[in-house]
């Protein structure tokens, strides 16, 4: 996958538009609770985390997906969860480490990031460029650029 | 878990006095009507609150009114109205708040929330989808509004909740409602009564989801306001700064409230509050729902004796409110913010009762043996002190308690020094300074002394010059400003002349109180690069598209005029009268640094303003051919 979605924790405000376009995207309705990407969000002490998938290179809820629904699609390389092959175990809820996988009370089935089919809404629609999607080589290229300015503007 | 289509559906009504819940399906006319926010609550409190009832008493209404458009992406679509008999003015009592309680409460079912009565002992409010319960709040009663939260978020994780802290408790006149941390229901006097309701707080947790009418349409539509928004020559300055733009501004027109108007400016105002100092004291933005500006600073002070605080604040209104009025250093109106926090009061009114006390202090009216210490201009300690008298009701404090108006009359002497207009403390802004749609706009409040509920969409903070005093401000932008307005033309003509670069203040009020009271219905901010840049065609489009319902731009801004009607009838059934539409009297009889007003010339913009809002031009009462016109006979 050449493309990545990035994430930069500081730059987040903490809006959770991201999760309301997800949810309505994908389900036709604004819902945190079914949005692909959620904001772990502390308001006392001033902190917000937007968390999604991060397409692990050994994902761990394909490997204890026991009915073949959570896999890797061969074409794109994104890792999607197949709500017809869905036995609704919550597996890959549990076992994924971000706390990304999530599992839908009314469909009964798990859902997850499918980073849109490539282009994810999420990183469209976020205004402080916390949520991103591109290469990762040119992003850090970006980032080391940014260092070097505040050395030398 | 039922998905709804925009609007919730329900509205939630709560009986203290008889622990009783009662659930009502949203009518459909109340929806066209009214839209929804502060139009459901004009609605409901002028049908169900009595003429002449006791705010702090059982038979006063308390509405919590979530926004038409609160749940969706749509920009800056969080907020919430909240509205009551107000305790200050005896009038239309209503503020609003963004955050995340109004998404939260319509996710959980409800679209309104209704409350009346009394509880006996003290009680809080827990609503999760579909379920309501009544809960003694033993627990948190007598906790100030931060350590209760912990409490209930703890408690509740992911909950969201509408809180009094011990100023509410004690029934301080200008106690409000914390929203959260660091937001509230400020004004007016709202926490007093749901302390009189002896309600600690609303919690609500919400999960079942809305749905548009049209999705796709709608994507596009919020697409295109956030394009609108992000074009407007306010939006980066917002972005950056927040409201503390304004703050430079008002001090070189010498428009701020220094020491209780006293002054249009302090001295060392530009080194003290300047952009730079706020920079030093301020890290990072804070975001309400669906907010693509994020004007909230988060603020952390690293040394002096307020060192180690930590919070969202540096808002304008309130840092001016302390640092001109009360004359207090930049990092003690943050201290002064975090107590107006957890005790839940009114920072606007707070300020301006510690103010008008200091004023007294210096003149004599008070002295230091009835306030217990002295209390000077620029004393952060003593004036903090005094915010805590003021919060527990102790000595003097019990008395500033009541808010400026019964303050002074109160205490001998003292009534020249209350800045009200109606019963609500006038915020920073000084008209002697700077006469604007803005000035004009706190007589007109329905709500009494406040700047919140008109505001000149294309305001031009650059100028202050004034050739035609009180009916024009200056227009001051080119011809591409004024064609991207989204305003009628045969209105925007009268209200705009280009080639005298003039707006029209008369006209330019009317239009901006039922502009913001739209906003305020479908839960958008009025911050100005949205006010600037949305108007009644893109949002006809956004409502229609969210719940199904055909208006247009006409319909909507009909509905507005509406809402605001029927809270001036309210007033006018309370007994509001003509002459109460009046600065304080310092303002007519010194020039405060600035310009004395003229009072003639005043009257005679009001007049305007009541012919524009087809009102009776002597009187300021709607005509009955407006009332009929409205659908309100």
């Amino acid at each position: 996958m050449s493309k990545v979605l990035l994430i930069e924790y500081d730059k987040c405000v903490g809006c959770k538009n991201c999760e309301m376009i997800c949810s309505l995207v994908h389900e036709g309705t604004c819902s945190s609770r079914l949005s692909r990407i959620r904001v772990a969000r502390d308001e006392r002490a001033g902190w917000n985390i937007p968390v999604s998938c991060a397409m692990c290179e050994e994902p761990i809820c394909v490997a204890v997906c026991p009915s073949g629904a959570c896999g890797r699609d061969p074409n794109t390389g994104i890792i999607m969860i197949d709500s017809a092959r869905c036995i609704g175990c919550r597996q890959c809820v549990m076992a994924c480490p971000f706390g990304h996988a999530n599992f839908d009370p009314l469909k009964k089935t798990a859902f997850k990031c499918d980073l849109c089919q490539g282009d994810p809404q999420c990183a469209k629609w976020c205004w402080t460029g916390a949520i991103s999607y591109g290469p990762l080589e040119e992003w850090l290229a970006q980032k080391r650029q940014q260092l070097a300015l505040k050395l030398h503007p | 878990m039922r998905k709804s289509i925009g609007y919730a559906g329900l509205i939630l009504e709560v009986d203290l006095s008889e622990q009783h819940l009662r659930v009502r399906e949203l009518p459909d006319d109340m929806c066209r009507g009214y839209l929804g926010g502060i139009g459901f609550n004009a609605r409901i409190v002028y049908d169900q609150v009595p003429a002449g009832t006791d705010p702090l008493g059982p038979d006063n209404v308390l509405v919590f009114g979530v926004g038409a458009m609160v749940g969706s992406p749509f920009p800056t679509a969080s907020r919430t109205e909240v509205s009551a008999k107000s305790p200050m003015t005896g009038l239309f009592g209503t503020s609003n708040s963004g955050m995340f309680f109004g998404i939260q409460l319509k996710n959980a079912g409800f679209d309104a929330l209704v409350i009346k009565g009394q509880s006996p002992t003290p009680v809080y409010l827990l609503i999760e989808d579909g379920s309501v319960n009544i809960l003694g709040a033993a627990e948190i009663w007598g906790q100030d509004s931060w350590a209760a939260l912990d409490i209930l978020k703890n408690k509740y994780p992911g909950a969201e909740a509408a809180l009094i802290g011990p100023a509410g408790e004690n029934r301080v006149r200008f106690a409000c409602i914390e929203n959260s941390y660091y937001d509230a229901w400020a004004r007016t006097g709202l926490g007093a009564v749901m302390g009189a309701k002896k309600l600690k707080a609303i919690v609500v947790r919400g999960r079942q989801g809305l749905s548009p009418h049209r999705t796709d349409s709608f994507i596009e539509i919020a697409w295109k306001a956030r394009q609108l928004i992000e074009s407007s020559p306010f939006f980066q300055p917002f972005k950056s700064y927040g409201s503390m733009n304004a703050a430079m501004p008002y001090g070189s027109f010498k428009a701020l409230n220094a020491h209780n108007f006293n002054r249009g400016c302090l001295p060392d105002w530009k080194e003290n509050f300047a952009r730079n100092k706020v920079e030093e004291l301020t890290k990072g933005h804070i975001a309400c729902q669906s907010c693509i500006i994020a004007c909230a600073h988060w603020v952390e002070i690293r040394e002096g004796p307020y060192q180690g605080l930590k919070m969202k604040d540096m808002e304008v209104t309130p840092t001016v409110s302390f640092g001109s009025g009360c004359g207090m250093s930049l990092e003690a109106c943050v201290k002064a913010a975090e107590m107006g926090q957890r005790y839940g009061m009114d920072m606007v009114s707070a300020a301006s009762v510690m103010a008008m006390a200091a004023e007294m202090f210096t003149r004599g009216t008070i002295t230091a043996e009835e306030l217990g210490y002295e209390l000077n201009f620029g004393d952060d300690v003593a004036m903090l002190r005094l915010m805590d008298d003021i919060a527990h009701r102790r000595g003097l404090g019990d008395i500033l308690a009541e808010g400026a108006k019964l303050a002074g009359q109160k205490i001998a002497g003292g009534e020249e020094y209350a800045m009200h207009i109606k019963g609500l403390e006038m915020p920073m802004i000084d008209p002697r300074g700077r006469f604007s749609t803005w000035s004009l706009g706190m007589l007109t409040n329905v709500r009494g002394g406040d700047h919140l509920r008109c505001r000149n969409p294309i305001e031009n903070l650059r100028y202050n010059e004034n050739k035609f005093a009180y009916q024009k401000e200056r227009f001051g932008f080119d011809q591409k400003m004024y064609e991207a307005l989204d305003m009628p033309d045969h209105l925007k003509k009268k209200a705009i002349d280009l080639e005298a670069d003039t707006t029209d203040i008369a006209i330019m009020s009317r239009w901006a109180e039922d502009l913001i009271n739209l906003f305020n219905a479908l839960g958008v901010c009025i911050r100005p690069p949205v006010e600037h840049k949305i108007g009644p065609t893109i949002l006809a489009e956004a409502f229609t598209a969210w719940t199904g319902m055909e208006m247009t731009a006409e319909e909507l801004m009909c509905a507005a005029e509406r809402i605001w009607n029927v809270m001036k009838l309210f007033n006018l059934r309370e007994g509001e009268k003509t002459e109460d539409s009046r600065f304080p009297g310092r303002f007519y009889q010194e020039d405060g640094g600035a310009v004395k007003l003229d009072e003639q010339q005043i009257t005679r913009v009001l007049r305007q303003y009541y012919q524009a809002r087809g009102w009776e031009p002597d009187s300021g009462r709607p005509s009955p051919e407006k009332i009929k016109e409205l659908g309100l006979d």
